[in-house]
């Protein structure tokens, strides 16, 4: 009887915890959704629109994980999260790439650019 | 388990068929098979066969060039690598809320970072690092000098730079530590080639 017990304990605590990493991880998403509104040009925005909902999806992924808690599907969860975590940067990247140079990189312009110097270089050649 | 776990020569984990480029990357054919099975959803003896049977029919039909591409399996290092990455994508993950809801305006930054590593695939997994955390994206790589170039969202505060330049350097030891041959890992225990920051010509 006691045994009994002590795994439903365990069971709701699990499931408490996972319930508790899905809202932590859909308010992650809404961050980086209220970040594309705050933001002022595209590769401010890049940031906001793919980062946080990479953690947000790991997020929501480890509260399903605990609300599942089967050894199969902790392997498709553990799939979805590696082949975000290997996509997502190479649509942000080709985003931000052709973003600079088309010169959008904000009114304020940048603090400091490294790249433009060497982008020159090329073309001068 | 395979020559990915130790310094030895690449494809001697490999089948070749026939005469032709074709050849049977074994570790490939594995991990196919693993996706497959989870793909299904359930494990079973028929799942495993047909995930086999299915692997090497893609592998046959569309062959890979044979490139050594370094790739070492360190599980220590994965790890490890797996606890920064979540680490820093926390704490980085603080620092963009606070600059999304701050009211005065950041100015950016493009910012380069030379790499110590030259090969193609730590510099690439260096940069799918580093993308994936809060707070710095890459937009250019420049593959002949292993410079990757960083958009720095908050670069005001001088030490900004320092740090995302720093932070990007120890992800590069971190991911060589985990998927680098001995020779990466060596080079990526030398010291920072120029601590000025300013790129090479």
């Amino acid at each position: 009887m006691n045994a009994v017990d002590a795994v439903n304990a365990w069971a709701e605590a699990a499931d408490l915890a996972g319930a508790f990493l899905l809202l932590l991880g859909c308010f992650q998403s809404l961050l980086g959704v209220i970040g594309m509104l705050r933001f002022p040009d595209v590769l401010s925005r890049s940031h906001a629109a793919t980062k946080p909902q990479t953690l947000g999806l790991l997020l929501v992924l480890a509260g399903v994980a605990l609300r599942l808690r089967d050894g199969i599907d902790l392997g498709t969860l553990a799939l979805i999260a590696f082949f975000q975590f290997l996509t997502g940067p190479v649509a942000s990247h080709l985003v931000a790439r052709s973003a600079y140079r088309t010169g959008q990189t904000g009114s304020r312009g940048l603090l400091r650019d490294d790249l433009d110097p060497q982008l020159s270089d090329e073309d001068g050649r | 388990m395979s020559n990915l776990f130790r310094d030895r020569s690449p494809y001697s984990w490999s089948l070749r068929v026939g005469t032709g480029r074709r050849v049977l990357d074994l570790p490939l054919i594995a991990w196919l098979t693993v996706i497959w099975n989870l793909l299904w959803g359930t494990l079973s003896w028929g799942n495993l066969v047909n995930g086999v049977l299915v692997a090497v029919a893609v592998c046959l039909a569309f062959p890979l060039p044979a490139v050594d591409l370094g790739l070492r399996l360190r599980p220590l290092g994965i790890l490890r690598l797996g606890a920064y990455l979540l680490y820093d994508m926390f704490s980085s993950s603080v620092q963009v809320t606070r600059q999304i809801f701050a009211d005065d305006p950041y100015h950016a930054a493009v910012v380069a970072v030379p790499l110590r590593s030259r090969s193609d695939l730590m510099l690439t997994a260096t940069a799918v690092a580093v993308s994936n955390v809060p707070g710095g994206s890459i937009i250019e790589v420049r593959r002949a000098t292993a410079t990757v170039f960083l958009h720095v969202l908050d670069a005001d505060d001088p030490g900004a730079i320092d740090s995302a330049r720093r932070s990007v350097r120890r992800t590069e030891e971190l991911v060589a530590r985990a998927f680098g041959t001995a020779e990466d890992i060596a080079r990526v225990a030398r010291p920072a080639p120029d601590p000025e920051g300013d790129p090479s010509p």
